[in-house]
């Protein structure tokens, strides 16, 4: 297990290597800089850019820039956001704690909701044709739109909750908290439930099929056991790696959802740096999302490893 | 998901007890802002400085009129009231009076030292600060004593009356250190505004509290906290006003305004802005540009009236140039070129430009045809665009629109790498123009990117921009717009309006035409009893 873990550690460093400067490259090849937004100011003179451009360092080339980032991120400068100045690694960690909040909470509810609708599906015909319609729905609504119109009827229309935000202005009491959540994380629980559901139907499905289940069916088993106790571990290695899988992509904030609902999480802070090509935040986000999506991934394996015996001897 | 909904469904209901709805009041007054500020260091930041001014005062600033009006200077220097000389070897001086009295919010007098320091601290150059416009024209700054600041320029620099628009910086905070790093003051900056920043929670909020004893008396400010929720998406910001979670918007987009004229509790306040949207014609790009017959007959062509009245709801007016009706720069008498189909066809066949089969002009072998560039995501551009291409086609001229997002545009045209484009500029309460017309100004040394040049025109401006009389300035000026006018290098369309959705029971509010920004008079502002 432990050899495992160091080879798969060892494997990804040339791996993240070659995203940051596939990144690097990407970034840079979009027009426009961190000066692009002086440009539309008329009081911003073409001296005042030019010294800015100096300033920044914005003016050296692209590689000695590329290794002057990349020797600094080593050891752990991840330099100064060229939006405001502070440091990168300030302005993404301030950011976390709502972004965990977020994904969290929105990661539980939708399991919650996905495994028993994903077993009964798997058994219940009729079920399955609803869930399957509603799943369908629930997959194809696109983030912006479902937001904006449960922010419409929520929060327009019954002035039941907070439109978006993360709390009263105050901070807010545990209840202000929970009702600034329930919007986004319906949001983003809903697409996730829709399609978990679906995955872990079709493997339930495959399982229940397989002649061992027959066989214990034939030894009497009530259903109920069945289904718990038998088909469900066989189908969850697959289901628990596309949920990691999932989790890992969101561990880099839920873009859509949070520009929509205000929420103050490493998302919303993303749109913000790219509207202003802060290369210093870009990078630094860009490469805690590729950590984090490798990361999950071995937790994801290790999950497998521990869930299905039959993948131990790898 | 069903059951998600469900579950969310009631437990919205169990929270319905405690609605989000506050009303305005002069407790509290709750504003949806478009995007978090980088910094509150007014030199140093690049964005509208709307929550900086109510804690950061200027010595001057202007009004909803335009008109320039002192505020920690006692009044605004010219050469009529002497504070203003001009020097023999050709430099100026401005005398600036500081008003008596004014403290920071700790305490500490401000005097003409700040004002010193502050331009000191710009002309080192050892910070990042955005615009270093005119202090770099400054040699030096005497203080005879702790009120007067006597700045010596080395050329005639009209426009010195907004110098120090942005305020000053407090020497006794600031002095020897790293003004870039100084995050104490970017972040919560000692001012003698009205208010005071309290908490600036990253991503969510910036909450400013009115000082006990603002220069102005202690009856201001009238309300007692300011709460600026940054809400970057449009529909949300709108959303918001709707449910009541905010109380004013400021800068409402123009295609959102039809939708909150019916919002109860919620008044349009509208001014001219001090910004004109306009096509850019690149000579240096599409040579047929450089035509003036081609210039006059596309003006002839574009039928601004029926833009204005549908695309627009007559929301703003037709202008006929840069400097814009509410500037006292502003002159009317200039030539128009009316809408008038037939004229342009006649311009365009008498300057050899053909009818071809497929409807496109032709003349030695080069197509009348062009892309128009716009910036994406901005509605009513997307469609004036499109009336655009429709009206020049009209005429025989082909027009491709292609849309850019807004932080790519910048880049395309100050490369030059463009046609024709459809955008403003905004400016501020000077009326000088020279950066957008001089013939030396093309980028990357200014933003003359219609690549238009005319001698007798650069050297008009730049003679305005060394007059330091106003009287004599506003003239020059004057004659600059009547000659733009007669050589159409670009194609003006109508003023920016400028609409802010404040509560009905608001009182004081008058918005502002230019980036000076709706919160300049803050400090009078007050809610009336429901």
């Amino acid at each position: 297990m432990i050899r495992v873990v160091v080879r798969r550690v060892a494997q990804s460093i040339p791996l993240l290597l070659v995203i940051s400067l596939l990144v690097f490259a990407l970034i840079h090849a979009a027009p426009g800089g961190p000066l692009s937004t002086y440009l539309e100011n008329p009081n911003v003179r073409p001296e005042d850019i030019e010294r800015l451009r100096k300033a920044m360092g914005l003016d050296r080339p692209l590689g000695v820039q590329y290794f002057a980032w990349l020797w600094a991120f080593v050891r752990g400068d991840w330099g100064f956001s060229y939006a405001d100045g502070r440091p990168v690694l300030d302005r993404l960690l301030e950011r976390v704690p709502a972004t965990l909040e977020l994904v969290g909470l929105s990661a539980v509810v939708a399991l919650i909701a996905a495994l028993p609708v994903g077993i009964l599906a798997a058994v219940n015909r009729r079920f399955d044709r609803l869930s399957g319609v509603v799943a369908v729905a629930g997959i194809s609504l696109p983030v912006f739109w479902f937001g904006l119109v449960l922010q419409l009827v929520f929060a327009g229309a019954l002035g039941w909750l907070p439109s978006s935000g993360r709390s009263a202005f105050d901070g807010g009491d545990f209840t202000d908290r929970v009702s600034h959540l329930i919007l986004p994380a319906t949001v983003l629980a809903a697409a996730l439930s829709a399609a978990w559901s679906r995955y872990l139907r079709r493997a339930m499905r495959d399982t229940v099929r397989r002649p061992f289940i027959r066989a214990a069916r034939a030894r009497g088993l009530t259903e109920r056991r069945l289904l718990l106790h038998h088909a469900l571990p066989n189908a969850l290695p697959t289901f628990v790696t596309v949920v990691l899988l999932d989790i890992s992509m969101l561990a880099s904030g839920a873009v859509v959802t949070e520009s929509i609902f205000a929420w103050p999480g490493v998302g919303s802070l993303f749109t913000e740096s790219l509207a202003r090509r802060d290369y210093a935040v870009l990078m630094a986000f860009l490469m805690c999302g590729s950590v984090a999506v490798m990361l999950l991934n071995l937790v994801a394996d290790l999950a497998v490893h521990a869930l299905d015996p039959r993948t131990r001897d790898l | 998901m069903k059951r998600v909904l469900i579950a969310c469904a009631l437990a919205a209901t169990a929270c319905g007890k405690t609605p989000p709805k506050v009303a305005a009041s002069n407790e509290m007054l709750t504003i949806g802002y478009d995007r978090e500020p980088d910094t509150m260091n007014r030199y140093a930041t690049h964005i509208l400085e709307d929550i900086e001014s109510c804690v950061v005062e200027g010595l001057v600033t202007n009004d909803e009129r335009m008109n320039i009006i002192p505020v920690l200077a006692l009044e605004v220097p010219t050469t009529q009231n002497g504070g203003v000389t001009l020097r023999p070897d050709g430099g100026m001086d401005v005398v600036w009076k500081l008003r008596p009295g004014v403290r920071w919010h700790d305490g500490v007098s401000h005097t003409s030292a700040d004002v010193k320091f502050t331009v000191d601290a710009i002309n080192k150059g050892d910070w990042k600060p955005e615009s270093v416009d005119g202090f770099d024209r400054i040699s030096s700054v005497d203080t005879p004593d702790s009120l007067t600041a006597v700045i010596h320029y080395r050329e005639v620099y009209a426009p010195y009356r907004m110098q120090f628009v942005r305020g000053t910086l407090p020497k006794h905070i600031l002095a020897g250190k790293n003004i870039d790093a100084a995050t104490d003051y970017n972040r919560k900056p000692l001012g003698t505004g009205p208010y005071r920043v309290v908490e600036w929670k990253t991503g969510e909020y910036i909450l400013l509290e009115g000082v006990p004893n603002y220069w102005r008396g202690s009856e201001f400010p009238k309300i007692r906290r300011l709460l600026f929720k940054f809400l970057p998406n449009t529909t949300t910001r709108i959303n918001q006003l709707k449910s009541g979670e905010v109380q004013m918007v400021a800068l409402v987009p123009w295609d959102k305004v039809r939708e909150l004229r019916s919002v109860p509790g919620i008044r349009l306040n509208q001014v001219v802005g001090n910004g004109y949207e306009h096509v850019t014609l690149n000579q240096r790009h599409f040579a047929p540009f450089a035509e003036l017959s081609v210039r006059r007959a596309m003006a002839h062509a574009i039928d601004r009236e029926l833009i204005v009245n549908t695309l627009l709801d007559s929301l703003v007016t037709v202008v006929n140039g840069p400097i814009q009706p509410l500037s006292s720069a502003y002159e009317k008498n200039v030539t128009v070129f009316a809408y008038d189909p037939a004229r342009a066809r006649a311009l365009l066949d008498s300057a050899g430009w053909v009818m071809g089969t497929d409807g496109v002009r032709v003349k030695d072998g080069q197509r009348l045809s062009f892309t128009l560039i716009t910036q994406s995501g901005f509605a009513i551009r997307e469609n004036v665009s499109q009336a655009l291409q429709k009206q020049l086609r009209d005429v025989g001229i082909d027009v491709k629109v292609r849309l850019i997002d807004g932080t790519s545009i910048s880049s395309v045209w100050f490369k030059g790498d463009f046609d024709a484009m459809l955008h403003w500029w905004q400016q501020g309460a000077d009326p000088e123009i020279t950066l957008f017309f001089a013939a030396d100004r093309m980028p990357p040394a200014g933003r003359n990117i219609n690549y238009f040049r005319d001698d007798t025109l650069t050297a008009m401006l730049y003679a305005s921009d060394r007059t330091a009389d106003e009287t004599a300035r506003l003239v020059l000026l004057r004659q600059v717009q009547q000659r733009l006018a007669r050589l159409v290098p670009e194609l003006p369309l109508y003023n920016t309006a400028k609409v802010d959705a404040v509560p009905v029971r608001l009182q004081g509010f008058t918005g502002n035409p230019t980036n000076a920004g709706p919160f300049w008079n803050v400090y009078q502002w007050r809610l009336s009893a429901p």
